[in-house]
């Protein structure tokens, strides 16, 4: 009841604790919640696809001979002991499903049963639909869900009328294929439904047909009994094909996006700790206030043991508040995040397409949790500062003050401790991000512990010029602040935090987009770039069609040509993506990070069939130096690769197998290209060619034809879009920082009203009283500003050298910009100043004698 | 002759919950320049209540208040305060000495804020300190102070100005009673020898018997008591 009482008669105070927790759980549940979704909506996709697979035959983008699963079914040898269902997966696009990303599978529905339980005649699909599914061409079933979605029905049965309802225009491969929807799909089970969403079943001759794979299947499925030997039939599979367990596959895709997502929650952990900060700061400012109220009821017989659980309690309340409230918020806060998220899966690692936000209990019970723990640990120092006031003799201000000092002083050594060991912790060689986030987390909290002492010593050492330049308010200004510490250091702190991570993120985005700028500069060398439009903003996932090729190697002003083939081969450590160029002309020579010899010398050994290597690829595989092998699985069999060097490339965190596109052509016997890179004679005009060939190749609509200034642009733009969360996650932090301070502000002024009153008898004027309180918070402001400086650049180092190198394999190049420092700094004392506007107006209503009366 | 200090009709009320309670109802009063006057009356009795708008630290419901037959509920906030924090030196029970400013500081607090030059502040604070017999501890943070040094200190601050009028609330309220009658002797001493006018109130006889008259506030009325 005294608990409840105190909070209601601070609202302000009450508000102001709860919004703080509430900011940090929505940002860590709307993040966990885009998180969540994204991983939900690939992992059904994978499982509508896996289904009960164990194994699967692969051979990368050539696909698999359909021939081989004819054997595989004929073959007395593989027909009784093994269960096998072909499979062609596309991905494509239509306007009659709302534009956005479908799985198109092609399957045998005769061979489906063992594998996927959702075309079982009779069950839970009409059998004449899966009728029409091998007899009319081009025809498609979508789930009952998907078709009722986007408003269409299926054609009329009996007999199959392909009418203009039921058409739907599906656009794979950079071509548009007419498909017709004659049934639809009702899964007996919520799971199958959900993994259905986003999936197109038709026969597997259509697929072929519409992704333009004849011939060819993705991947054969397969159900081995528990005592099969995979490995007999791993040495009968014909060259070029591979067997997979189905579970390392689907994990191997999964990790892709690991580390984006682990980023992604290390940043919203941080907006909960700037939360915790908070609520620490609120409990001590309300314990501090009440030091002779817990005085008093420690004397009329309340024991310790009652006073901590009684602030505990208060601290219980605003978290349970605050966490639900930020439930609420995390969920609104989510719909914006999952598609941030999804569109950087997009664009840098598979298709994806969440169509709503899933609510998983687990994301909420962590957040809601969080929350609430999070106060009660936060309040728990503050708690026991409250049960340890003796009986009527609560301390004097002097004595408090005192204490300040020393606990500053303890609390500094402790910050150093702390940021030393997260050193520590940051030399550990690991590509695990937990370890590596503990330590940065560890180095910036360890920072933050410095702000008291920082500010103490920053305010006497400015108190004397400050007295000078500007009388005795700026001599009260910097003692006021000194005198403050027990109230404002940890909103300080948790300011200090937030403009720190400011800087970091600026300084480590700036970084990578000056590091992008450059790469893109050595390696994007031609005029003009051909490609097909895929899924995808920036992988080359469409092959070119060969008259365009043709096409635009005729025009006349054409000097050369690289063509660029981007396809997944399987690797001993699973798929990676093989681009191969033309190898006429050498990569530039200044994005080699390490090779044999020299580069020219590296580059010859490309020519003669060596490889080169991402960084991010040989950093995933362990490979530090070139000199060795890299054994890919070829048409013609397993083929070792010399490995010649390692290569800048920020185009994928995947990485990249590099090799001259001779070779290529020769080993896996393909002619096809993605790419098409111009080299224009010289004084030719780069926008009138251009122009020139994209109204000459007019009949093939899904063909882009880009200036490389234009090419670079887009690049950007996916760059700054792939940033976009984190930008605003970071200003969350800062938000939640900003409500701190004024909390801190507010909380202060209340305590400082018979102060106020007596200044105000004195004869400071409305306009002084004024200035003395943003002279005092714009002096907090600087010195969360001044250790956000190195704070920041720290971080930054650590994003830039630990955190991105080992997310992501990529070395970037630091650069700082003085400009983004001065602005932190000043977005700290402006912070400050902004949450002292409050509190200042809030002192021009206050009368005087209402101060002085509160004697 | 006229007044140095008068107010007329002098009304004050304050709400508490929906409750209106009447402090000072067409009170009353007129002082002359150089007089030391003890206003008696019980606790919640509006004491302090007066001297805040004598001061105008607040404003009241009606009436005038004219200091040198100047009406200061006419002024603006802005220049009462400006007034205030020329004309009028302050003592409060609690001492309300700024924690955060030596001894020495918050002596020179009213001169600074008066812009007086910075040689000046340092002299006339140093005699002020001196005739209060602690120039020893203009070093000296506040808290470091017994109550009745802090009590001298904060006479200094209210007589460093020279203000025409000195307003003490309880001057000697907590203070014990040897300090507290120290303390009266040397704060009429001091007001007799600036030729300052002094308002004390008090609910104490001791400390009243340093006044050259006495007046009770009873029922939101002033009485002449003596």
């Amino acid at each position: 009841m005294l608990s409840l009482r105190t909070l209601l008669r601070h609202p302000i105070q009450f508000v102001i604790m709860t919004l703080g927790i509430a900011l940090g759980v929505a940002v860590m549940v709307g993040i966990d919640l885009a998180n969540a979704s994204a991983a939900r909506a690939f992992d059904l996709s994978t499982s509508a696809i896996t289904g009960r697979a164990t194994h699967a035959i692969v051979a990368g983008d050539q696909g698999v001979d359909e021939s081989l699963y004819v054997r595989l079914r004929t073959d007395s040898q593989w027909r009784d002991t093994l269960e096998s269902a072909p499979l062609v997966i596309a991905h494509t696009i239509s306007p009659q499903l709302g534009g956005v990303p479908f799985t198109l599978l092609g399957i045998d529905p005769f061979a489906e049963a063992p594998f996927r339980s959702y075309l079982n005649p009779g069950q839970e699909t009409p059998l004449e639909s899966i009728t029409s599914l091998l007899t009319v061409p081009g025809s498609i079933l979508l789930s009952a869900s998907t078709a009722q979605r986007y408003g269409l029905q299926p054609c009329a049965q009996r007999p199959v009328a392909l009418d203009d309802a039921c058409h739907l225009m599906l656009s794979i491969n950079g071509e548009t294929r007419d498909a017709y929807l004659i049934g639809l799909l009702e899964p007996a089970d919520d799971f199958s439904r959900r993994a259905l969403d986003t999936l197109i079943l038709t026969d597997i001759s259509t697929a072929q047909y519409f992704s333009g794979t004849r011939g060819k299947l993705t991947q054969i499925d397969l159900i081995l009994p528990d005592n099969f030997d995979s490995k007999v039939l791993s040495k009968a599979l014909p060259p070029g094909t591979l067997l997979v367990t189905s579970e390392i596959r689907n994990s191997q895709v999964a990790e892709m996006t690991a580390a984006f997502q682990t980023n992604l929650t290390a940043l919203s952990l941080l907006a909960l700790l700037v939360g915790i900060f908070l609520i620490y700061n609120a409990m001590t400012f309300s314990v501090v206030q009440r030091r002779s109220l817990f005085g008093t009821l420690r004397c009329i017989g309340y024991t310790r043991e009652q006073v901590f659980v009684m602030v505990l309690g208060e601290a219980a309340l605003v978290g349970a508040l605050g966490a639900m409230l930020g439930l609420g918020l995390g969920i609104l806060l989510g719909q914006g995040a999952v598609r941030m998220v999804t569109q950087t899966i997009n664009d840098l690692y598979f298709v994806v397409n969440v169509l709503g936000i899933q609510l998983p209990a687990s994301s909420l019970l962590k957040g809601a949790l969080a929350g609430f723990f999070a106060s009660v640990f936060a309040a728990a120092p503050p708690a026991w500062e409250a049960a340890s006031v003796l009986p009527r003799l609560a301390l004097s201000r002097a004595g408090l003050e005192s204490k300040t000092q020393w606990v500053v002083n303890r609390v500094a050594v402790l910050g150093v401790f702390a940021a030393l060991i997260g050193a520590v912790i940051l030399t550990i060689p690991t590509r695990d991000l937990i370890i590596s986030f503990t330590g940065t987390f560890a180095v910036v909290i360890g920072l933050a512990a410095l702000t008291p002492l920082v500010t103490v010593t920053l305010m006497r050492f400015v108190g004397e010029p400050f007295g000078k330049l500007f009388g005795l308010l700026g001599r009260l200004a910097p003692r006021n602040v000194i005198r403050s510490q027990s109230r404002t250091a940890v909103a300080v702190a948790a300011l200090m935090i937030a403009v720190s991570v400011t800087i970091g993120v600026q300084v480590m985005i700036a970084s990578f987009r000056t590091t992008v700028t450059i790469w893109l500069d050595q390696t994007m060398r031609g005029d003009i770039y051909i490609s097909a439009q895929g899924l995808s903003a920036t992988r080359l996932d469409m092959p070119l069609d060969p008259r365009v090729i043709t096409l635009a190697n005729s025009q006349p002003m054409i000097q050369s040509s690289i063509g660029i083939r981007v396809v997944t081969v399987e690797s001993e450590h699973g798929p990676v993506e093989l681009l191969a160029t033309s190898p006429e002309r050498p990569i530039d020579a200044r994005l080699f990070l390490k090779e044999q010899g020299n580069p020219q010398q590296a580059w010859q050994m490309v020519r003669e069939g060596a490889v080169l290597l991402s960084e991010p690829l040989a950093n995933r595989l362990g490979i530090s130096t070139p000199g060795g092998l890299l054994v890919l699985l070829t048409p013609e069999g397993w083929h070792s690769f010399p490995i010649a060097g390692i290569y800048a490339d920020y185009a994928s965190t995947r990485g990249t197998v590099r090799m001259s596109l001779d070779v290529y052509q020769h080993l896996w016997s393909d002619e096809q290209l993605n790419g098409l890179v111009l080299f224009l004679a010289p004084r030719a005009d780069i926008d009138t060619i251009t122009a020139d060939l994209r109204a000459q190749l007019t009949d093939f609509p899904a063909i882009q034809v880009n200036p490389s200034g234009a090419l670079r642009q887009d690049a950007l733009v996916v760059f700054d879009r792939t940033f976009a969360i984190t930008t605003a996650m970071q200003l969350v932090t800062t938000l939640v920082a900003f409500i701190g301070v004024l909390s801190s502000l507010l909380a202060l002024q209340l305590e400082k009203a018979r102060e106020i009153g007596i200044l105000r008898a004195l004869g400071l004027n409305l306009a002084e009283m004024r200035r003395l309180t943003l002279w005092e918070t714009g002096l907090l402001g600087a010195s969360a500003g001044l250790l956000a400086l190195p704070t920041g650049y720290i971080l930054a180092w650590i994003l830039i050298f630990v955190i991105n190198q080992r997310s992501f394999g990529w070395t970037l190049q630091m650069q700082v910009d003085p400009a983004s420092f001065i602005q932190a700094f000043l977005l700290s004392v402006g912070a400050a100043l902004l949450a002292a506007l409050y509190p200042a107006w809030r002192l021009s209503r206050m009368q005087a004698a209402e101060a002085l009366r509160g004697e | 002759m006229t007044a140095f200090l008068r107010f007329h009709d002098l009304t004050k009320s304050y709400y508490e919950g929906d409750m209106q309670r009447v402090v000072l109802q067409n009170a009353h009063a007129e002082f002359q320049s150089g007089e030391i006057t003890a206003i008696l009356g019980k606790s919640g009795s509006g004491k302090s209540t007066l001297l805040n708008l004598i001061s105008g630290i607040d404003a009241p419901d009606s009436g005038q208040i004219w200091v040198e037959g100047r009406d200061l509920t006419t002024l603006s906030e802005r220049d009462r305060t400006l007034f205030r924090r020329a004309q009028i030196g302050f003592v409060f029970q609690f001492f309300n000495l700024i924690p955060t400013l030596t001894v020495g500081e918050n002596i020179s607090l009213p001169l600074e804020l008066n812009r007086i030059s910075r040689p000046q502040v340092h002299k006339k604070a140093r005699e002020m300190l001196d005739n209060v017999g602690l120039l020893d501890r203009w070093e000296t943070f506040p808290e470091k102070l017994s109550g009745g040094e802090q009590q001298r200190v904060a006479l200094a601050r209210a007589l460093v100005h020279d203000p025409l009028l000195i307003l003490a609330d309880e001057p000697t309220g907590n203070l014990d009673e040897e300090t507290g009658a120290q303390m009266m002797t040397l704060l009429a001493h001091l007001t007799r020898e600036q030729n300052g006018t002094l308002l004390i109130v008090t609910h104490s006889l001791e400390a009243a018997s340093h006044a050259d008259r006495i007046l009770r506030l009873s029922h939101g009325q002033l009485i002449e008591e003596r």
